[in-house]
């Protein structure tokens, strides 16, 4: 398996927030993880990314126990919900700063930014500042300044959660189409149940600290834990009533 | 009251006010130039150069304060900023922010000068008393955790995850500092610079204690020419004494004005 997470506990002070949680996930695969607020969600990510430690358990990916890396070091990278574009750099230079880290020659970094930035569509905004920019156009800078550097795994959270509902669906559609053209291989966190059957290649519900991963989506919309049916049964109600 | 009227009231206030608040600069400046004005006389008998002329004379010993002050006040103000700006990072972060923040708040709730009198018994004994170097440690006690209190409000958990995330891009600490804390913090930077330099450049009690008199500053030059009732040499010390912070304002204007954090 690509990435695995082998019985992580986590607590903070009394709360247990990840409690014998384990996940695997196969190269190329992009894994929704459905739940609410405080179900441990940004701790399992910010533990795969390095930058909170687990209590127990262990992470490999590509058969590397990834431990005793840095978050530098795993080539994992973490997006928040915010864009979090670096204020002072324009467009392009927000893009390219992972290669500017790498000291990667100028002319390959011309070339590469160029070339996602045509991906982004979003050629035209290459000199612009980050408060030039709509919330739809920051977060697409902040995806492409992390696939440019060809990250081994993409750790998303909530990423549309600041976005209105009509940006949040053609960001959907953008992020499914680079995650194709990138063959990206993703954690993507969201407590909107929609966005996890649209977003995932499989599901996986977290609660209290525990995760189940479904195998197939079938299997999660016919748990009546996961909300899936309630949601249906309401819209279904709303149709009849009109 | 018409708005015409208003305007010009205005228009009389704003003129009035400069010249009321410029005047006692102006007053100096003609101090420093003038000789023979005795009372009841509106101006000098005479204007001369001689006086700022012996800024260059090593006799008066002012050009060498000024040289002493601005390398004291620069050096402090420098190590301080950049000290303070990573030490208040230390404690934004830390668990027990607040009790740090106390701490930093205390040589300003005894005031400098009852600090400078608790600690001299150890400038004393360790051979620092009368030294430019203890002058510049007694100076750092109180730079410092003014630098601590001005940034220690600039770590926001937004900057924190903003370093996170130049870490998962494959950064370390000293790119996250170099290639984007830094840049982002220009503007206070820049600003605390400037209030540490005042704070350096016009402090007296701690600096008269401390250098025991062996320490001559331009602001303890001024203390002593007002005391000896040398009023031109007082109004030439002050005209030096103000000139420093009002280039450096000049300069951080932009930041000083409107980019505090």
């Amino acid at each position: 398996m690509f990435l695995e997470a082998k019985n992580i506990n986590k607590c903070f002070g009394a709360e247990q927030v990840l409690d014998d949680l384990s996940l695997q996930l196969a190269e190329h695969e992009m894994l929704s993880i459905l739940g609410r607020s405080g179900s441990g969600k940004t701790t399992l990510l910010k533990i795969l990314a390095g930058l909170e430690s687990p209590d127990e358990g262990e992470i490999v990916l590509e058969g590397q126990d990834m431990r005793p890396l840095p978050p530098n070091r795993r080539n994992i990278v973490y997006l928040y919900q915010e864009p979090l574009l670096f204020p002072h750099l324009n467009v392009f230079e927000n893009v390219a700063f992972g290669l500017r880290l790498r000291k990667t020659q100028e002319g390959v970094v011309r070339k590469r930014v160029g070339e996602m930035l045509a991906n982004l569509e979003l050629p035209e905004q290459a000199r612009k500042m980050p408060h030039q920019l709509s919330g739809g156009q920051r977060q697409r800078v902040a995806f492409g300044r992390a696939l440019i550097i060809n990250p081994k795994v993409l750790l998303l959270d909530e990423p549309f959660g600041a976005l209105d509902a009509e940006t949040r669906a053609s960001m959907q559609q953008l992020l499914k189409r680079m995650a194709k053209a990138f063959a990206i291989t993703a954690l993507f966190v969201t407590h909107g149940l929609k966005e996890a059957l649209i977003m995932g290649d499989r599901i996986g519900l977290m609660e209290q600290g525990k995760l189940k991963v479904y195998e197939t989506k079938k299997a999660f919309i016919n748990d009546t834990g996961t909300g899936v049916q309630a949601e249906a049964d309401f819209w279904r109600g709303i149709y009849l009533e009109s | 009251m018409n708005r015409k009227e208003q305007k010009s009231q205005i228009g009389w206030a704003a003129p009035a006010i400069i010249a009321v608040l410029l005047f006692p600069f102006v007053f100096l400046l003609m101090l420093s130039l003038g000789r023979r004005w005795a009372y009841p006389a509106l101006l000098p008998g005479a204007w001369t150069l001689a006086n700022w002329q012996a800024v260059w004379s090593m006799q008066a010993g002012l050009g060498e304060s000024l040289f002493l002050s601005l390398a004291l006040s620069l050096s402090i103000t420098t190590v301080s900023t950049f000290g303070s700006f990573w030490v208040s990072k230390q404690v934004a972060y830390h668990r027990y922010r607040h009790r740090w923040l106390v701490l930093a708040y205390l040589p300003y709730v005894f005031a400098p000068v009852i600090l400078a009198a608790c600690l001299q018994y150890f400038f004393i004994r360790t051979g620092l008393s009368g030294k430019l170097e203890g002058v510049a440690l007694a100076q750092f006690f109180i730079t410092l955790p003014y630098g601590i209190i001005f940034f220690t409000s600039f770590w926001t958990e937004r900057l924190l995850a903003l370093e996170q995330l130049i870490a998962t891009l494959g950064g370390n600490s000293w790119q996250a500092y170099t290639k984007v804390l830094l840049p982002v913090a220009k503007g206070p930077i820049l600003t605390c610079f400037f209030q540490l330099f005042l704070i350096s450049w016009f402090e007296y009690g701690l600096t008269a204690l401390i250098g025991v008199g062996k320490v001559q500053t331009l602001t303890l030059k001024v203390f002593q020419y007002v005391n000896e009732a040398n009023i031109f040499f007082a109004a030439l010390a002050s005209c030096l004494l103000v000139l420093p912070p009002i280039v450096l304002l000049w300069l951080n204007k932009r930041y000083v004005f409107s980019k505090v954090i």
